[in-house]
């Protein structure tokens, strides 16, 4: 009898198995789709799993969004900063070109305002030390320039032709110390000499101790040294002081900035000095 | 420690096959996990822990699958049966046969599932042969790889 059992075990086994399984079938059918007692608890056995299955889905899914994000940002990132360097070089040469059309405008306005035969220059070299005392344009004899010719910007005066190569020419600008223009005090008409200091300022010389002068006062030539015509600016009084024997000394801020100073005009041809300020 | 295998062999199927039907849902169609791990055991195992592995198989997808509770129990405890009386009278461990009694594990488990839900009086949705068919192929090719990867196992 033993042996037959034992013999026979699995298919008791597969039957009492397949009847359990009806079983739990049948009774769920009958409890009209309410669960058993048996179903939750194999329920609450499973749900561990379930559960873990949906935390390391979430995971890995997380990370796989955050890598790949990530890496989209960083691309996008690349891309970003590259698009604004490319942007910020463009803005720059827009702004200069802004800059040298507004520069060009003004000395357009300038060439038609004066009624001299005028030419249009670029600054190409400063002194060797850097200052502006001498600064070299690229016009020279061939485009006829001379010596002495005035050279102004519509600030005022820049200084004169020292030098003219053929395709070059040298410019003394007022700073220079060893430069003369004959200069009036625009409100007042008192006259003097302008001399260059060297660095950025001009002073006037041989001004009567006697004669008005104020600190804001408006320089212009006077037209008496025969290169400049007379009545463009050359700069505001910035002090007054005590010169030699009976005279003032006046510093003179030029109006002209010598260190930013890169297109000038070459007045070629002058007939007649106008009465005319630059400003 | 062969019942502690069990449980987490059972334990990691229902794992992946969570993570499969909540991540790749069209995948999840072809694979039967449980099928598979019940055609392992009713291969490598004697008829009782098989049969056993098959029920406690089968009650844990009916749980995932909000099925009638019991019917994946009969099913795969059948099949447990079958699988393991075959496996007693031929040799199944090269890959072909393999594959054979695993697609054919699998029609069968369907199949069976059908059959009890139609005398069960429940509607039937029959997927379509060929559905049926692609789901036999997938679970093989799937059985093949868990069974080269459990042979490497400690």
């Amino acid at each position: 009898m033993a042996h037959l059992l034992a013999e026979r075990k699995p298919y008791l086994l597969l039957l009492v198995l397949l009847t359990f399984n009806l079983g739990l079938m049948s009774s769920r059918i009958k409890s009209a789709g309410q669960r058993s007692i048996l179903e939750e608890a194999i329920l609450s056995l499973a749900s561990p799993f379930l559960k873990a299955a949906s935390w390391v889905g979430h995971g890995v899914s997380g990370t796989w969004t955050e890598y790949v994000d990530l890496r989209g940002v960083q691309r996008e990132n690349r891309r970003l900063g590259e698009k604004i360097d490319a942007l910020a070089l463009k803005a720059q040469e827009a702004e200069e070109e802004r800059q040298e059309l507004q520069r060009l405008r003004d000395l357009l306005d300038l060439r038609d305002s004066v009624p001299w035969t005028t030419l249009t220059a670029r600054v190409i070299a400063r002194g060797v030390d850097g200052s502006a005392r001498i600064v070299t344009v690229d016009r020279g004899s061939h485009d006829g320039v001379r010596l002495n010719q005035p050279v102004l910007t519509p600030r005022g005066i820049v200084g004169r032709i020292i030098e003219a190569a053929p395709g070059t020419s040298k410019v003394q600008t007022i700073l220079d110390p060893n430069s003369g223009a004959a200069g009036l005090i625009q409100r007042t008409r008192v006259q003097g000499m302008i001399v260059g200091e060297g660095e950025r300022t001009c002073r006037m010389e041989y001004v009567s101790d006697l004669s008005n002068v104020e600190v804001g006062d408006v320089i212009v030539t006077s037209g008496l040294d025969q290169i400049y015509p007379k009545g463009y600016t050359i700069g505001v009084v910035e002090s007054i002081g005590e010169g030699e024997g009976l005279t003032k000394l006046v510093a003179i801020r030029p109006e002209v900035d010598f260190r930013r100073l890169e297109e000038v005009l070459v007045v070629l041809k002058t007939e007649g000095p106008p009465e005319k300020s630059a400003r | 420690m062969k019942i502690v295998r069990g449980v987490v062999t059972l334990g990691a199927a229902a794992l992946a096959q969570s993570l499969l039907s909540h991540y790749g849902p069209a995948l999840a169609g072809y694979c039967d996990l449980f099928t598979i791990v019940v055609v392992y055991y009713g291969l490598t195992c004697p008829p009782p822990a098989a049969m056993m592995m098959g029920t406690a198989a089968g009650l844990v997808e009916d749980s995932l699958l909000h099925s009638i509770l019991g019917m994946n129990g009969f099913t795969k405890t059948l099949i447990s049966y079958l699988v393991g009386s075959i496996g007693s009278l031929f040799m199944l461990n090269q890959t072909i046969p393999r594959f054979g009694i695993l697609f054919t594990a699998t029609i069968l488990d369907r199949l069976a599932e059908l059959g009890l839900s139609v005398a069960m009086g429940r509607s039937l949705d029959f997927p379509g042969t060929l559905t049926i068919l692609q789901h036999g192929l997938g679970n093989g090719v799937l059985g093949l790889l868990f069974f080269w990867v459990a042979a490497r196992l400690p």
